[in-house]
């Protein structure tokens, strides 16, 4: 009967204490370039590729990929964060609440300089380990709560501006929701909320993958018409091509003042499984495991993605498979 | 020891919540209030402060979301409203938001039972049973109003959550005269001594309880009325010491599932700790979704009233005298 309360809340291999994770604070001036940010996402679809191809378990790589070029803006150029000072009170505060892209938030915050990506591959879904399927704050300080649930976020990340509101603090709030996780009603809830609260200092991201797990947008669940749908709620809408680093950073330069009275939500079109051909657009690869081999041409597919990127000079080129989709 | 009616002016249990939070907003300026348009009783911390006020309107997943993110930025969110709706709408707030982080919010709110003529929709009748599942959570009941505002301010400085369950309010009467009993979360109350059997009980029906034993006294019979408010975590070691005193009998009756409530949590304890009881009956809200009446009638109806608390007690005493 000693079990009442009681939760094991040690700090868990692999989370480093606050203040000794190493890299730079960066600060407005030494924020990268759109190519060195372009660089950065390369280099975390790489590592995302390496983890699903050294852990066992699945990893859900399709929402991942989509949401990488997400995850490097943020976290490289438009969050206000120290990886040094995770307390600070002024820091933005991130809420991952499409909470299956945690991996990708692990590496990216650790090339960030808040965790080492060593301890993620080395201790991934291993017992007592900091880095599971979803972010854990009790086992990972270094995120700031723990979702996975869907649906989940959102309402937190309103409760956090609200706070930050009343302190007169100015530092923003920052969700990134996906768009089949918008089928959830608390997330309209939090929408509601946010927009009776006039919180300006709250920014979603969704990450408009158009596929759910099983099935692609308009299939099984009409989104359409989705931006409206925000805007019906009193939201501050911008539409971005969610892999267009330019794009990115352009609506990031652009966040309305943290006090403003209306949230705002960018959608980012993107393309689940972006990047590695076979991945794209692909109901299979919602979450899977890589074998050495697969490894090999996923990453050699990334490799090619880059060059026609670069060559054609535009990230849109998987917009036949966005079409195919639509409806 | 007589059941207190008249202390003073009748208070509600729902008024004393309003009281005590505007109270207790003065000394914590970093205590929240929360509702999912259940703010009626809630408006003397509205009108002091209105900054830290939050009607959210019907929706009652975002509003425990919201105290959570409040909560993780160093605040001390309270949230109000009916608990049917706030321990199942909001479940799994409560439990993933809430609890797994470990966070100081407060669900506090009303309609804990077979009590307001709601119907089962507004019936909260397994919310003990569900609460007392989740990890971290503190769970009481509470039927003294006077009570409400010690258990509010006590909970201020726990660093994680806790429910607290009221019936109505309204007709709810003062069990305890201030400073009468040394009131603390996870202690029971013996509300009265006696030595033949002992009545466990919570929230509304302390009051039905104490009545029973006064009946029973007429008889020659000598029974022990336990408040035992915190269902979680719950007092072992006064479980033990009843059942060495009140020759192992115990009666528990509760306004809330038979199975589920605080008769399984004395079920565990007596296993776990291997006690030797000679009789145990629970009494309780049977397996059944239950229509209208008033709270009395109803209570009758499912076998959990005075009568049959009365008959409970008799029955184990002559079934092991």
């Amino acid at each position: 009967m000693d079990h009442d309360n009681a939760q094991d809340a040690s700090s868990a291999p692999g989370a480093p204490p606050a203040g000794t994770a190493h890299g730079a604070t960066a600060t407005a001036e030494q924020r990268p370039s759109v190519a060195e940010l372009e660089d950065l996402a390369f280099e975390l679809r790489t590592k995302l590729l390496q983890l699903c191809g050294t852990y066992e378990g699945a990893v859900h790589i399709g929402g991942d990929l989509s949401s990488a070029d997400i995850f490097t803006a943020l976290f490289h150029y438009g969050l206000h964060v120290d990886p040094t000072d995770i307390a600070n009170p002024e820091r933005d505060r991130f809420l991952l609440s499409k909470g299956h892209a945690a991996v990708c938030m692990y590496i990216a915050m650790s090339m960030r300089g808040f965790f080492s990506y060593e301890g993620i591959v080395d201790t991934y879904g291993q017992l007592d380990s900091a880095y599971g399927m979803h972010p854990c704050k009790v086992q990972l300080p270094g995120v700031e709560a723990s979702t996975g649930s869907l649906g989940h976020g959102l309402p937190i990340a309103v409760g956090m501006a609200l706070s930050a509101r009343h302190r007169g603090e100015t530092h923003r709030v920052v969700c990134l929701l996906g768009d089949g996780e918008t089928g959830e009603g608390s997330v309209w809830e939090a929408a509601m909320a946010a927009r009776s609260n006039e919180l300006g200092n709250l920014v979603a991201f969704v990450d408009r993958n158009r596929q759910l797990m099983t099935s692609f947008e308009g299939e099984r669940v009409v989104f359409e018409p989705y931006p409206d749908k925000w805007r019906a709620f009193g939201w501050n809408v911008i539409e971005v091509n969610g892999h267009d680093m330019g794009e990115l950073v352009g609506a990031i330069d652009e966040f309305p003042s943290p006090t403003s009275n209306r949230p705002t939500v960018i959608i980012c079109d993107t393309v689940k499984g972006k990047g590695v051909d076979f991945m794209e657009a692909n109901l299979a690869w919602h979450a899977g495991s890589l074998s050495p081999k697969d490894l090999e041409r996923a990453l050699a597919a990334l490799e090619t993605g880059r060059t026609h990127s670069s060559a054609s000079n535009s990230s849109g080129s998987n917009s036949d498979a966005r079409e195919k989709e639509t409806v | 020891m007589p059941v207190t009616f008249t202390f003073g002016e009748m208070l509600s249990a729902r008024s004393v919540i309003g009281t005590t939070l505007a109270e207790l907003g003065e000394t914590h300026e970093n205590l929240w209030v929360l509702t999912p348009d259940i703010g009626a009783t809630l408006v003397e911390f509205r009108d002091k402060y209105p900054d830290r006020f939050l009607d959210v309107g019907l929706a009652e997943q975002v509003c425990v979301g919201i105290a959570a993110g409040l909560a993780y930025d160093g605040n001390i969110p309270v949230v109000s409203g009916m608990l049917p709706f706030l321990s199942m709408r909001a479940l799994e707030q409560v439990r993933t938001d809430i609890c797994y982080p470990n966070l100081p919010v407060k669900i506090i709110g009303t309609h804990g039972g077979l009590v307001g003529n709601g119907g089962s929709t507004h019936y909260a009748v397994e919310d003990l049973a569900l609460m007392c599942a989740l990890t971290n959570m503190t769970v009481t009941s509470i039927g003294d109003p006077l009570m409400v505002g010690e258990i509010l301010r006590q909970s201020m400085s726990m660093p994680g959550p806790i429910y607290i369950r009221l019936a109505v309010g309204k007709a709810d009467v003062v069990l305890y005269e201030p400073g009468e009993h040394d009131i603390r979360i996870g202690k029971g109350i013996v509300a009265r001594e006696g030595t033949d059997a002992t009545i466990f009980t919570h929230g509304t029906v302390v009051a039905q309880a104490l009545q029973a034993a006064e009946a029973l006294a007429a008889d020659g019979r000598s029974v022990r009325v336990v408040d035992m408010f915190t269902l979680k975590p719950i007092d072992e070691e006064l479980i033990v010491r009843c059942a060495e005193e009140t020759g192992g009998r115990f009666v528990v009756v509760e306004d809330h599932l038979a199975y589920g409530g605080l008769a399984s949590r004395i079920a565990d304890v007596v296993v776990d700790r291997n006690l030797h009881l000679t009789a145990f009956e629970r009494l309780g809200i049977p397996q059944v979704y239950a229509g209208f009446g008033g709270d009395e009638e109803l209570r009758n109806k499912y076998g959990y009233g005075l009568d049959a608390t009365v008959a409970a007690v008799r029955h184990v005493i002559a079934a092991t005298g």
